[in-house]
């Protein structure tokens, strides 16, 4: 979708030599947006380094960790809230638990999995036992037998299965 | 290899990105407080105010890096990425999969979008709607508030669903009826895919669920099945042109195991494939004229006749020199007459002889030399008829010789051996020339006789062989595995012949004597344990092969080229044949190219199954099912009177169909499942957060810049279309 103000094109770039005929500038300076002003930017403000370097994992379990702690936190509430009075606030059931990053993680599948041809991904009803590849019929067994290891191995990575060397 | 040439699509070309100028009527908002919507997306950045009709896009990715001509530092967005090959090394983007967590790339990317809406005050002085994660982790709201509040100074802060404000947009309440409306939302993301469950209007958080799949796994997974499928392909396939690939070829299939059973035979395979060309290089072959080749052979003559004439020169030269060596030295010792003993010492020191019989040596040898090379000139003409040599010596008695003679008896002695080893030789090569030519016609008379008996005959030796090769080859494959039999097999041999008693103890002692070698096939053991042995029989039988497949071939009508053993061990299953054509080696065009056909429907597949690509996850139909089951019969009917998909992987086709006939069988049947799409799947997450940002109710869900203060950056107002973790509740008055 065209911009606003996409039809006046504005030279507004700024050259940073003084050769009195500034060169054409590339595409790629065209693009850039370094040289605009951001005046809306505070100043005085001086980011966070050290939490803006955090990486996912310690992201995640820091997430994790809160979660547990808030649980226990509510455990122990409801205990004491119980204790004074015996009577429960009156709170809606929907909004009791409060959903978590982690909390709300599709669970692992409980149905049975189909098996699936690891070379073609037709239906797979065999699985070669030196591989450990699941296949389709007798010619893809035969592929599979002149397969080398690591590209049966490749072939199981891509189902996610990272076989052991026996 | 035949291919139908309509069905095959080109790589699209990237258009270059145009230049987009910052907006230049700023003065409309200005002071005016105009809500501002980012739709913060894992792939794309959507920016507006709320009163324009649709939102500036870009790809969320920045690139800071220095231009390596003129060493001036740039800094790049979206598509502009793409025109610097150095800038796509730098690239960052704001997410790490499903979670924001590069904030550097984030401030690169809002300064982005602020300097393009031509905010020049200082402070961004809007209230900001932004979109965030379902149940975003809390670290990533933290630094995004600190960012709104503290860099930009922003009035408010409030953060939303994006699937959520989509179903709002496609669900729209004429402005005084509040909204109400019911429907489960199925969010497809680029990282992840969530299912929202939204009663009377209001997103209920605590049954949302997230499948950790989306646009980008799946394509990985294409680009995998991609890999493994051509393993050899001559270029680089890259995730950008996968996506496309996902994109516009791939689809749900309604109902997978149908469309497997029916993909099993091969023709419909083949029917089903697209095939996407990439580009590739025709070899440039250097057509040379008749002349041109005519000249070169000439050339190659003239050289050839050039070298032999100069290394007849130079042997002539090495001979004259030989000859004249040799007079010399004879001179030399025709000296040692004349000579007294010393002077004759100190001749033979000038010639560089230590005594007599080096210079004896020296003599014999340049004679030898002369000879063999008289020899060799003078063969060209008479080699072949050379009279059987005379031995007269032999056969005189040894008293009749002095030693002169006797030596030289001696010598033709052995001479003769020699000659008539040769002769012999010859006498067999000749007689087994005849046994064959023989041979020959007695099998041309066999044939002639009968040729199907004949050809049966050759046939079944050609099997036998065939046979003894594949065995060769099977055993070959088991000894490479330590724990088969012939592995084993192998190593109790070893271990037999390593022990010393091979014998027991008891025969040893009672007289009984090693026999090992007694019969000759008791070396056939060395052989059968060496496994780098095998290779002399092997060629012995493809020799024997090529032999018996060459007279079949030659004689046999029935027996055709795809016969032999070559074309049997190399010949490919129909349906492999179907799944991945081959082409012809020198044919670079059909190499360059991706035939997809399962593919198209697996890669979707995953979808419904993530565990096919390794991911430990319920699929989305399990996890409707679940979510579903959650809620009491009315409310499920309410919800999935209107499943509602958003995001832009929901525009793959078959999705709704797919959908139906998962989400069917699970509901009563008398209960109505209706399955919609939001009109832009894209857009929409936006539009529904200008519309909401228009309304009265948006100035009450925001944080602002007082409550940030007191509550720091994770809190938020709890409101319908609104995340719940660290929620406060909305205070109604």
């Amino acid at each position: 979708m065209p911009p606003k103000g996409a039809g006046k094109r504005k030279n507004t770039t700024v050259y940073s030599d003084d050769s009195p005929t500034p060169p054409v500038p590339t595409l790629a300076e065209q693009l850039s947006y370094l040289q605009y002003p951001r005046p809306f930017k505070n100043p005085n403000y001086t980011k966070n380094t050290n939490r803006r370097t955090k990486n996912l994992k310690a992201v995640l379990t820091q997430e994790r960790e809160r979660e547990k702690n808030e649980r226990e936190r509510r455990r122990q509430e409801k205990e004491e809230n119980m204790d004074v009075d015996g009577e429960q606030p009156a709170e809606d059931p929907l909004e009791d638990d409060l959903p978590t990053y982690a909390s709300i993680e599709a669970p692992p599948s409980v149905l049975p999995q189909r098996r699936y041809c690891d070379i073609t991904g037709l239906e797979g009803p065999y699985t070669d036992p030196a591989t450990g590849l699941r296949y389709h019929d007798k010619s893809i067994y035969e592929l599979i037998r002149g397969l080398s290891a690591t590209a049966a191995k490749e072939y199981l990575s891509a189902r996610g299965v990272n076989p052991i060397v026996k | 290899m035949e291919v139908d040439e309509s069905n095959i699509t080109f790589l699209p070309i990237q258009p270059l990105p145009t230049v987009q100028v910052p907006a230049t009527d700023y003065d409309d908002h200005r002071d005016a407080h105009t809500p501002l919507c980012i739709d913060n997306g894992s792939t794309h950045l959507r920016f507006g105010f709320c009163t324009s009709d649709t939102p500036r896009t870009g790809i969320n990715m920045v690139a800071k890096y220095k231009e390596r001509k003129t060493n001036k530092p740039l800094l790049l967005f979206g598509e502009g990425i793409d025109v610097e090959g150095g800038a796509r090394s730098q690239a960052k983007t704001p997410w790490e999969g499903d979670v924001l967590l590069n904030f550097d790339a984030l401030e690169n990317a809002l300064d982005y979008a602020f300097i393009h809406l031509g905010i020049d005050t200082p402070a961004v002085d809007h209230p900001i709607l932004m979109t965030e994660r379902l149940a975003s982790p809390l670290h990533s709201r933290a630094l995004t508030s600190e960012l709104m509040f503290e860099q930009y100074s922003v009035p408010s802060l409030a953060f939303c669903v994006d699937s959520v404000m989509s179903f709002y947009h496609n669900n729209l309440p004429s402005p005084p009826v509040p909204f109400r409306d019911d429907g489960l939302v199925v969010s497809f993301n680029t990282a992840s895919t969530s299912v929202i469950p939204i009663l009377d209007g209001k997103g209920i958080m605590s049954h949302a669920k997230r499948i950790n799949w989306g646009a980008s796994q799946a394509t990985d997974y294409l680009l995998k099945l991609i890999q493994l499928k051509y393993p050899t392909f001559p270029s680089r396939v890259t995730p950008t042109q996968c996506n496309w690939m996902l994109q516009n070829f791939c689809e749900f299939s309604p109902d997978y195991p149908a469309l497997l059973r029916k993909l099993k035979d091969p023709l419909n395979l083949r029917a089903s494939e697209r095939i996407i060309q990439f580009p590739y290089q025709v070899p440039v072959t250097e057509e040379k004229t008749e002349e041109e080749l005519a000249r070169i052979a000439e050339r190659k003559k003239e050289q050839g006749r050039k070298l032999q004439e100069l290394a007849a020169k130079s042997r002539m030269e090495k001979l004259v020199q030989k000859e004249t060596d040799l007079a010399h030295l004879l001179s030399v010792r025709e000296r040692k007459e004349e000579e007294s003993k010393r002077e004759w010492a100190d001749t033979l020191r000038e010639e560089g002889f230590a005594n007599d019989a080096a210079l004896e040596a020296a003599i014999k040898k340049l004679e030898a030399d002369l000879k063999k090379a008289r020899k060799k000139e003078a063969d060209g003409e008479d080699a072949e008829n050379e009279e059987p040599p005379s031995f007269p010596l032999v056969d005189v008695p040894d008293e009749d010789l002095d030693e002169e003679g006797l030596k030289e008896k001696k010598k033709q002695k052995l001479m003769k051996a020699g000659y008539e080893a040769r002769e012999r030789a010859k006498r067999e090569k000749e007689r087994e020339r005849e046994e064959r030519a023989a041979e020959e016609k007695r099998e041309e008379e066999e044939r002639d006789r009968d040729l199907s008996g004949w050809a049966t005959k050759m046939r079944r030796e050609q099997e036998t062989l065939m046979n003894r090769i594949k065995e060769r080859n099977r055993r070959r494959a088991a000894l490479t595995d330590r724990k088969s039999a012939a592995s084993q097999a192998r190593m109790k041999s070893i271990a037999n012949l390593a022990a010393d008693d091979r014998v027991p103890k008891k025969r040893r002692k009672a007289g009984g004597e090693d026999m090992f070698g007694a019969d000759d096939a008791d070396w056939a053991i060395y052989r059968k344990i060496n496994t780098a042995a095998a290779s002399s029989d092997e060629e012995e039988d493809f020799a024997a092969l090529a032999a018996v497949e060459q007279k079949l071939l030659a004689h046999d009508p029935t027996f055709t080229e795809e016969h032999t053993h070559a074309a049997l061990s190399s010949q490919r299953s129909a349906l492999m044949s179907a799944f991945r054509p081959a082409y012809d080696e020198g044919d670079p065009q059909g190499k360059a190219r991706i035939h997809l056909n399962i593919e198209r429907w697996r890669a979707c597949e995953a979808w419904f199954s993530p565990s096919m690509a390794g991911i430990d996850s319920a699929g989305l139909g399990e996890v409707l099912q679940n979510v579903l089951a959650r809620f009491s019969d009315a409310d499920k009917g309410r919800l999935v009177n209107n499943v509602f998909l958003t995001g832009a992987p929901s525009q793959l086709p078959g999705l709704r169909d797919r959908l139906h006939a998962t989400l069917r069988p699970i509901l009563p049947p008398e209960m109505p499942l209706e399955i919609v799409r939001a009109a832009d799947p894209v857009l929409d997450a936006w539009r529904g957060m200008a519309d909401f940002a228009k309304t009265d109710e948006f100035k009450k869900v925001g944080v602002t810049r007082a409550e940030y203060e007191e509550w720091g950056g994770e809190r938020v107002k709890r409101w319908w279309g609104g995340n719940w973790n660290a929620s406060v509740p909305l205070k109604e008055d």
